[in-house]
């Protein structure tokens, strides 16, 4: 579709959610316990965060929970019921950084390769992605070097850009459209100078990026060609402590496990979190493991996430550059210490 | 989405979490960036927090055991039942005991210990988890007069040397090893003194590699090297009175190799340097003897006058140091002080009105030994006790065994009073961590069935036997400590009801210092030519946290159905000299007695080197006797 522009006065930005509030679901950036600012369900627009560093935990939540009861089986005289869980709620996610839209869309192409993943797509399809430019790139970010961020060019339904008085509302789909209908009187078609401003704010913030850089071209070149010693990949494991936070904290990660609760004749299935860098995550029920060893297994994250296999299966690199792992990772594993290993052949020097 | 702040409930690190629920269900963990030891990192556990309160077997109603089987029973009675089978017990002069938990909160801890003092009478109250930490305490306490000391994680990460007698950092205390990293990112040299090339062992600066039962030799080989740079460079911190002469006396026959006298040279040189030691298998004098020899390390390697620095306790579950400093042991009142301190003893009786003995009571293996009534808190002692199955047996052959508990475990199977309990999802408290950081722990949904905070049922039983307990809230609970701890008084106060709800626990001043190290011991011999020993002092496959938490258990027990023979792990040289494989059986024989017991090669062990899981311990308790390391010969079965 043609690419519409809009803007909206920063004073009637609570109008505006509030319409969506009368008929959805909308996630937000608020204010949480301990002065964190957290991803949650907000009840009011006042509690929407404009001035924020991107949440630790990201949205992903919202299209795949921690602990996601997929399937409720009961078992009585007649046999098995099952009965799929529908979650059919119309959701916005709003406030959400650039870097945070690929990680959906990454896992949206994902879940719609075949076979499709129904429970994941029906979220999705229901879910409105509301984003805001990052005018200031964040400490830790480097989503330039994957092409997620400060700012979007395609792929988003709305994205805001902070204007000082003004948001401008770029409209890139349908769902988006249908976002401001509900409150078209607080819309006006932006000028050619806001667009213009917006291009300057987008090429400024890109030189203000922080320490934190990752050169995937050169990496995915070397483990590509399998040019990274196995050697290596055990040096690097000896500095990760297998937490999995990597995974869980990341965007694009999607990997579970399934497991039932309950019993006496009901049980929910629930689709969980899981992390490839836990050992039995590949132990088979003989005792064999493929990947037993620790180097075997940051190995296979990096090959997934880096590769040209996967770059070329998945429409991009398995990272879009949030730099949440540099803050979780337990050791000191997280995706620009190993790419920049990876491109230099060597871990601290060797 | 609900999104509670609390203390994750697996090892002593005391990281901060978010436990994430919604209607009314968990459904995860968030990591917090604010908190003061997490900083939005966590481990595998941590991550994996809200799987076994929501996974888990649960108990669902008070239980008592009718004609052979466990009944429900309403509150009130069971309470009351279980309140006059102890007063018989007692009446009829048999011991009874008490057992606090590791894996419970301080205000439970403090109420069980109160029940058994003031209530039943006694002072055997002690806790499984003790049985390792309590000789490590101890040693410390021999050289500085005090048990705990108040060494941060964070202060790992800044400094320059680190002397670390592993266990298995990385997989214990991953919090911990996380610091160690950090240091040695910033160029800190470590020194790992143990059997294995474990994971901290492969990025030492110097790996001081010792059999099993002889780290104390390579400390005080340590200790006299650094001695020996101390005096050469002229820069002996003299602590008056702290008895050099005599740890020159005890060190004479210690020896440092090359690599060792290094090391030494990096203490001697480090502005600041810790000294980190935790539990393990062996006899409870050596490990005694060996923390003594790292305090001592560590108070001559002590800069006065610089912050930060000295040794850390790497205490295994979430309130070792909580269940202790509640009083929950049998020589020790709220605060850790001594039973024989009889200021302190007043101090108690006058707090709960009550009359509290004064002799010392039974610890845990004791009372599972001995006593004929025992009310269990939050535990499996089976699983935890280095006695293994034998306190299985001694729990089933208890004449009346009350169990409190959120999760079905053995002990809950072979009890008389089942009282359901809230998990730690569920209810309010504190744990205080190794570091001494009194944290709040907070539910994110409520227990489930009829299951009750732990507080108010232990509140219930002391009420069954001393009518003075006025408590409305944990919180209540809470300030009682504060009266009754005297390290307690100003971090109770100080603890926030929002936030994370930390505060520290006062610091205890080095009283007085009375170096000393361990003498050396001869393990092997030319009959016994290898070592065997238990590899850990606590296996979490066992614990209920751990064994409900489907991703959780998967890592720690497969290789329990892998083994269901027992297991002793090998170097792959040994076993060619042997010639036997992976999966093959060998016979252990010690002076205590012999095993048959299959093998796993790895390849990280030294030469001359058995290690059993400390989950796999019942296979070889006949060869290691008492003790956790035993010298043995090896023969292929």
């Amino acid at each position: 579709m043609q690419p519409h522009v809009l803007t909206i006065r920063k004073r009637d930005v609570t109008r505006w959610l509030a319409r969506l509030l009368e008929t959805r679901e909308v996630i937000a950036p608020t204010l949480g316990p301990c002065g964190e600012i957290v991803f949650s369900e907000v009840r009011a627009a006042e509690q929407v965060v404009w001035d924020f560093e991107n949440p630790l935990p990201p949205p992903k939540q919202f299209l795949l929970p921690q602990t996601d009861p997929i399937v409720r089986i009961q078992v009585n005289g007649h046999g098995a019921q099952v009965e799929p869980i529908h979650d059919g709620r119309q959701r916005v996610l709003f406030n959400v950084r650039p870097c945070d839209v690929k990680g959906i869309a990454f896992l949206t192409r994902m879940h719609e390769m075949e076979p499709a993943d129904a429970s994941y797509l029906r979220r999705a399809e229901n879910l409105t992605v509301i984003s805001l430019a990052c005018n200031t790139p964040c400490q830790l970010g480097f989503c330039v070097c994957s092409d997620s961020g400060p700012f979007l060019n395609s792929g988003h339904d709305i994205q805001l850009t902070d204007l000082g008085q003004k948001y401008l509302a770029e409209i890139g789909s349908a769902k988006g459209e249908g976002s401001v209908a509900d409150a078209a009187s607080l819309f006006d078609p932006a000028t050619e100078d806001e667009v213009a401003q917006r291009k300057k704010l987008e090429a400024e913030a890109k030189e203000r990026f922080g320490e934190e850089t990752c050169h995937f071209a050169s990496a995915m070149r070397r483990v590509s060609t399998r040019r990274v010693d196995d050697a290596l990949w055990e040096r690097m494991s000896d500095w990760c402590l297998e937490c999995g936070a990597c995974n869980f904290i990341c965007p694009t990660c999607y990997c579970f496990s399934v497991k039932d609760r309950g019993g006496d004749g009901t049980w929910t299935r629930c689709r969980t979190w899981d992390s490839c860098q836990y050992a039995a995550f590949t132990l088979e029920a003989s005792g064999h493991n493929p990947r037993a060893q620790h180097g075997e297994r940051v190995k296979r994250r990096f090959f997934h996430k880096v590769s040209a296999q996967y770059y070329v299966r998945d429409g991009m690199t398995g990272c879009v550059g949030c730099g949440r792992c540099v803050k979780v990772c337990l050791g000191t594993t997280d995706m620009p210490a190993v790419v920049a290993a990876i491109r230099k052949g060597a871990w601290h020097g060797q | 989405m609900l999104s509670v702040p609390t203390t994750c409930p697996f090892c002593a690190c005391g990281c901060g979490f978010f436990l994430l629920g919604k209607e009314g269900d968990l459904v995860g963990v968030a990591p917090g960036e604010s908190h003061p030891v997490a900083a939005g990192k966590l481990c595998a556990r941590g991550w994996n927090a809200h799987e076994a309160p929501l996974w888990g077997k649960r108990v669902l109603q008070p239980m008592v055991r009718r004609d052979g089987a466990l009944k429900a029973e309403s509150w009130t009675a069971a309470l009351d039942y279980v309140a006059s089978r102890m007063r018989d017990l007692i009446g009829a002069g048999k011991p009874v005991g008490v057992l606090g938990s590791a894996r419970a909160t301080n205000e439970e801890n403090y109420l069980a210990g109160r029940l058994a003092r003031a209530g039943l009478q006694t002072n055997s109250i002690d806790f499984s988890h003790h049985a390792p930490c309590r000789p490590l305490m101890a040693g410390v306490e021999d050289v500085t007069g005090e048990p705990f000391h108040s060494t941060r994680l964070t202060d790992i990460e800044t400094s320059e040397s680190i002397v670390l007698v592993e266990g298995d950092l990385a997989r214990t205390h991953p919090r911990a090893a996380a610091s160690v990293l950090k240091a040695l990112g910033k160029g800190a040299r470590l020194i790992v003194i143990g059997c294995a090339r474990t994971q901290m062992a492969r990025l030492a600066s110097c790996f001081v590699e010792t059999l099993p039962g002889s780290e104390g030799d390579a400390i005080n080989g340590l200790l006299a090297a650094v001695l020996r740079t101390q005096e050469q460079e002229g820069r002996q911190a003299a602590i008056p009175g702290a008895g050099y002469d005599a740890l020159r006396r005890d060190l004479e026959a210690a020896s440092a190799s090359d690599e060792m006298r290094g090391a030494a040279g990096w203490i001697a040189a480090a502005e600041q340097a810790v000294f980190l030691i935790g539990p393990s298998g062996g006899r409870a004098e050596r490990l005694r003897s060996d923390a003594a020899s790292m305090a001592t390390l560590a108070a001559i390697s002590r800069r006065p006058g610089r912050p930060g620095g000295g040794l850390l306790l790497l205490l295994g579950r979430s309130n070792v140091r909580g269940a202790c400093e509640m009083g929950a042991a049998p020589d020790r009142l709220p605060g850790y002080e001594r039973i024989d301190n009889a200021e302190a003893l007043q101090r108690m009786q006058q707090l709960w009105g009550k009359p509290v003995p004064a002799d010392r009571g039974l610890d845990a293996q004791s009372m599972l030994e001995s006593v004929s009534g025992l009310i269990v808190l939050a535990d499996d002692p089976a699983a935890v006790l280095p006695m293994g199955q034998r306190a299985r047996a001694a729990l089933e052959r208890m004449d009346f065994l009350v169990v409190l508990d959120a999760y079905v475990t053995p002990a809950v199977n072979a009890a008389h009073a089942v009282l359901p309990i809230a998990s730690l999802a569920e209810t309010r408290g504190t744990f205080t961590n190794m570091e001494g950081r009194l944290q709040r722990v907070r539910a994110a949904t409520v227990p489930p069935g009829e299951a009750r905070d732990g507080w108010k049922v232990l509140a219930g039983l002391c009420a069954r036997f001393d009518a003075r307990c006025e408590w409305s809230s944990a919180t209540d609970v809470l300030r009682e400590i504060g009266e009754a701890a005297p390290r307690y008084s100003k971090a109770v106060p100080q603890v926030p009801d929002d936030g994370w709800g930390s505060s520290l626990v006062e610091e205890a001043e080095w009283a007085s210092l009375a170096l000393r190290a361990s003498p050396k011991e001869a393990l092997t011999s030319p009959e016994r030519p290898y070592v065997l020993a238990l590899d850990g002092a606590s296996d979490w496959g066992s614990d209920p946290l751990v064994a409900f938490s489907p991703t959780l258990s998967r890592e720690y027990q497969s290789e329990r159905k892998l083994f269901p023979n027992g297991l002793v792990e090998m170097n792959g040289a040994d076993a060619d000299a042997l010639g036997v494989r992976s999966g093959w059986k060998v016979k252990l024989s010690s002076a205590q007695g012999g095993a048959v017991v299959p093998i796993r090669l790895r390849k990280d062990l030294q030469r001359g080197v058995l290690l059993a899981p400390y989950g796999f311990r019942d296979w070889v308790a006949g060869v290691l006797g008492e003790d956790g390391v035993a010298a043995v010969n090896v023969e292929r079965a």
